[in-house]
């Protein structure tokens, strides 16, 4: 099969055929290639970015995005999607500044209560989607809806509390003032998704439910158990990303990471992952995330106003949304 | 005023048809006879303008004529009611009736009218609904009359019914037949495909018979006898024997692993018994679609029994899912496998690996190693000829995806492995390969039950043959009643017509 792909990409000789054929086999490299190009335009464009507060800046924000975008492979690759990780992001960043006000030693609660939270999100949006058989979009949007409003019922829509000065340190404080002390928590949580998926029985079969639920189902697999533990997967990342995006902003109004929703998804559709299921890779995602948070660098330094900065952006992520989707180039 | 002549059609490497031809005059009802796969339905589906013959004329009245599609066969004045109904169940009745020739008043659909139209049709087919309700909604016997009816309703001068009756009750059979009568008075041709012979000899003027893709002859139906009919459907003349039934077995030595009692499942499974034995191989034959798939499927626990019981190593089996059957040891291996089995964009590694992940702890440690290892070992085992491990698995061949596929689960040592038609659309040295597979496990005491549609593989590898006919056990065939001819009889359920017969 590889020598008759060859042939056909070699008969081929038009030339968006053949971008789109490398970009359809190797989506994770492209991804790197990507946020490659990003970087090279931004520091040709403005010189003054490359410097080392800036790229530390870059790898905190990557590591944010990187997580709910685990969580988001992990339901594309079943099947699904899941709109509702930046409500639970926002809501988790809540409780954390609200329960922390500053002062250090409420940890442990804290992550116990966002996990809580994340799982019991995860398990609705799950069931709801799989068992009940609501369509995901509509279902983990509309549950979404419940978590934002909710949070308002909380705060009355007020800002309130700090993280506390420890956990802020961990996501601000620079290890030779390059290295921000996220990538500890980068540490943590990459491995263990990587685990997930591609060293457990769980992973293998996440991707065979996604590509063929039928036969998953008469091969022995519990399909709807799977798909509802990626949901949890899901609800579980993004309950904790809040966490640390607390830390990060050290105040927390309702909705703060709303858009990571959007932007988790469209990381991890750049990384490669289908809305078809059954393919895609965590390290496509991070790489998705890196050309998120780097596209929206690059435009920050043309010094434009922010809508049409902000409607730059998403030309552009259409345009490459497209580059990704136009169809299975190779085989019949 | 028909004819078609010197038809071909291949798909792939499979011929469906070779040199096929037949003819029907005006006012004439032609039967269209053969076995599971002798091409009768692609016949149907070339005049249909579905398939496109590779080459072959079509004459309509001395003339030749192009159907290259469904518009080019209706222009022609073809009418289809298919055997997997063309109807759109989220659609109501009056409008599936009418799609596509809706009656028009300034441009505008006359409600008026059209309403009359359906409820006139729906009186003359007996046809007992309303014409606002949704499709999906009805029997399947209903939906079946429907999809005449609305061939019927557009005036065709010729109509293709293909196996409409397969879901009928003996009443509708009976309106269907009358109309019938009706529109061959009026000069309205029709070729009519069924599997049941009564209705052959009911209803048809001439008979076309196709066997393995080819047209074997044409003539009167009133020149053939029944048996005539089966031995140019089979090429084997089909013995009579009262016989023909379960007798006391002797395998009281043996440990019984499935004991399948009274099973029914609607609407086609209606009372089926079958044992099956250690280290036996257990055939199921008979006509497409009489029940073989769904208690197959029941067995695994895909399926959920409507009434009887199902006693696996001698407990009264609850499976949930499939799942529960797979952990307490049994494998399936279907025959669908684009739609059942396989996993096509996943590597082939883990394509044979996908029974094993089902199995043990979600989140215990898995190497790459143990899988690759676990893969390669039932690639050099089974002979499956890949590229690499890493590709697609729609990378393989089809015969070689079917080995795959029976490779996941002999990998997995099965007590019990169930095949529904593994060999469909298999090439015959891959099928070759699977049989001598499954007679290895087999003769080192795994249970097997598989249905086939073709009789001689069946013939070949079954030990003991049940024959379902119409969701019942028509017969069970062991040592020297197993023959080829019994096994035609009994799958025609011609010892029942006969009886029927007899009763009239």
């Amino acid at each position: 099969m590889s020598n008759k792909s060859t042939m056909e990409f070699q008969s081929n000789k038009d030339f968006f055929s053949r971008v789109n054929l490398f970009v359809q086999t190797h989506t994770a490299l492209m991804a790197v290639i990507i946020a490659a190009i990003l970087f090279a335009a931004t520091i040709i464009i403005n010189p003054r970015s490359l410097n080392l507060v800036a790229i530390g800046n870059i790898v905190l924000l990557t590591v944010i995005l990187s997580i709910p975008a685990a969580g988001q492979t992990l339901v594309l690759i079943g099947g699904g999607m899941d709109f509702g990780v930046g409500a639970v992001m926002s809501a988790t960043a809540i409780l954390t500044t609200y329960t922390m006000r500053g002062e250090n030693g409420h940890f442990l609660p804290v992550l116990l209560i966002s996990i809580a939270i994340g799982v019991v999100v995860g398990f609705v949006n799950g069931f709801c989607s799989v068992k009940i058989g609501l369509p995901a979009m509509i279902v983990t949007m509309a549950i979404a809806n419940i978590v934002t409003r909710l949070q308002y019922i909380l705060t009355q829509g007020v800002l309130s509390g700090t993280a506390s000065p420890l956990l802020a340190s961990t996501v601000k404080f620079k290890i030779g003032g390059v290295i921000p002390h996220v990538a500890v928590y980068a540490l943590i949580i990459w491995p263990l998704v990587f685990y997930i998926l591609n060293k457990s029985r769980f992973g293998k079969q996440l991707y065979l439910v996604g590509n063929n639920p039928t036969a998953a189902k008469l091969t022995g697999i519990k399909v709807d158990k799977v798909r509802i533990i990626s949901y949890i997967f899901s609800g579980v990342l993004a309950a904790f990303a809040g966490i640390i995006g607390a830390a990060y902003m050290s105040t927390a109004r309702c909705q703060i990471f709303d858009g990571y929703a959007y932007d988790s998804l469209i990381a991890t559709i750049i990384g490669g992952t289908t809305f078809a299921g059954g393919s895609g890779s965590y390290a496509g995602s991070i790489a998705g995330s890196l050309v998120m948070v780097l596209l929206s660098n690059l435009l920050t330094s043309l010094n434009l106003a922010s809508p049409i900065r902000n409607v730059l952006n998403a030309v552009i992520l259409v345009l490459l949304l497209m580059l990704y989707n136009r169809g299975k180039a190779v085989r019949q | 005023m028909l004819e078609m002549r010197g038809i071909h059609k291949r798909f792939g490497a499979v011929v469906a048809l070779n040199d096929a031809s037949l003819s029907v005059n005006e006012g004439e009802i032609l039967a269209l006879a053969g076995s599971n796969g002798s091409g009768k339905s692609t016949m149907i589906k070339v005049l249909a303008g579905l398939v496109a013959p590779n080459s072959g004329k079509i004459f309509f009245d001395g003339k030749e004529v192009a159907i290259h599609s469904g518009t080019d066969s209706v222009k022609e004045g073809i009418a289809t009611a298919f055997q997997d109904l063309s109807l759109i169940p989220t659609m109501s009745v009056q409008d599936n009736i009418l799609l596509g020739c809706e009656p028009k008043k300034n441009g505008f659909v006359d409600e008026k009218k059209a309403r009359k139209i359906v409820l006139e049709l729906l009186e003359k087919f007996h046809i007992d609904c309303d014409p606002d309700d949704y499709v999906q909604t009805l029997m399947p016997s209903t939906q079946s009359m429907l999809e005449v009816a609305k061939a019927v309703y557009r005036k065709p001068k010729i109509l293709l019914l293909d196996e409409v009756t397969a879901s009928l009750h003996y009443d509708e059979i009976e309106t269907l037949f009358g109309i019938m009568r009706e529109l061959k008075a009026e000069g309205v041709s029709m070729i009519y495909v069924t599997h049941r012979m009564n209705e052959i000899f009911q209803i048809c003027d001439t008979i076309t018979i196709m066997r393995s893709s080819n047209t074997v002859i044409s003539g009167k139906v009133s020149d053939f006898s029944l048996d005539d009919i089966v031995y140019y459907m089979t090429g084997a003349r089909p013995e009579h024997s009262d016989t023909v039934a379960e007798k006391a077995e002797d395998f009281a030595d043996r440990e019984l692993v499935v004991d399948v009692k009274d099973l029914a499942i609607a609407p086609k499974v209606k009372d089926i018994s079958m044992k099956a034995y250690k280290g036996e191989i257990v055939g199921i034959g008979g006509l497409e679609g009489q029940g073989q798939s769904e208690v197959i499927r029941a067995i695994l626990g895909a399926v959920k029994p409507e009434g009887g019981s199902i006693d696996y190593l001698g407990k009264k089996t609850k499976f949930k899912a499939p799942a529960d059957g797979v952990k307490a040891g049994i494998g399936f291996i279907s025959g669908e496998r684009n739609v059942e089995a396989m996993f096509p964009i996943r590597p082939i590694s883990e394509n044979i690996f996908a029974g094993n992940s089902a199995k043990n702890r979600m989140f215990k440690f898995l190497t790459k190693k143990e899988v690759r290892k676990f893969s390669q070992d039932a690639v050099d085992k089974y002979n499956i000829k890949i590229g690499k491990l890493k590709d697609p698995a729609s990378s393989l061949s089809g015969g070689n995806q079917q080995k795959l596929v029976v490779a996941r689960w002999i990998a997995m040592k099965p007590n019990l492995l169930l095949l529904d038609d593994p060999t469909k659309g298999v090439d015959i040295h891959s099928r070759q390969e699977i049989h001598d597979i499954i007679r290895e496990c087999a003769a080192n005491g795994m249970t097997v039950i598989i249905s086939a549609s073709d009789t001689e593989e069946l013939m070949n590898i079954s030990e003991r043959i049940y024959v379902f006919y119409e969701g019942k056990v028509a017969a069970m065939l062991a040592g020297p009643e197993k023959t080829q001819e019994r096994l035609v009889s009994a799958m025609m359920g011609i010892n029942e017509n006969k009886k029927e017969e007899l009763a009239e």
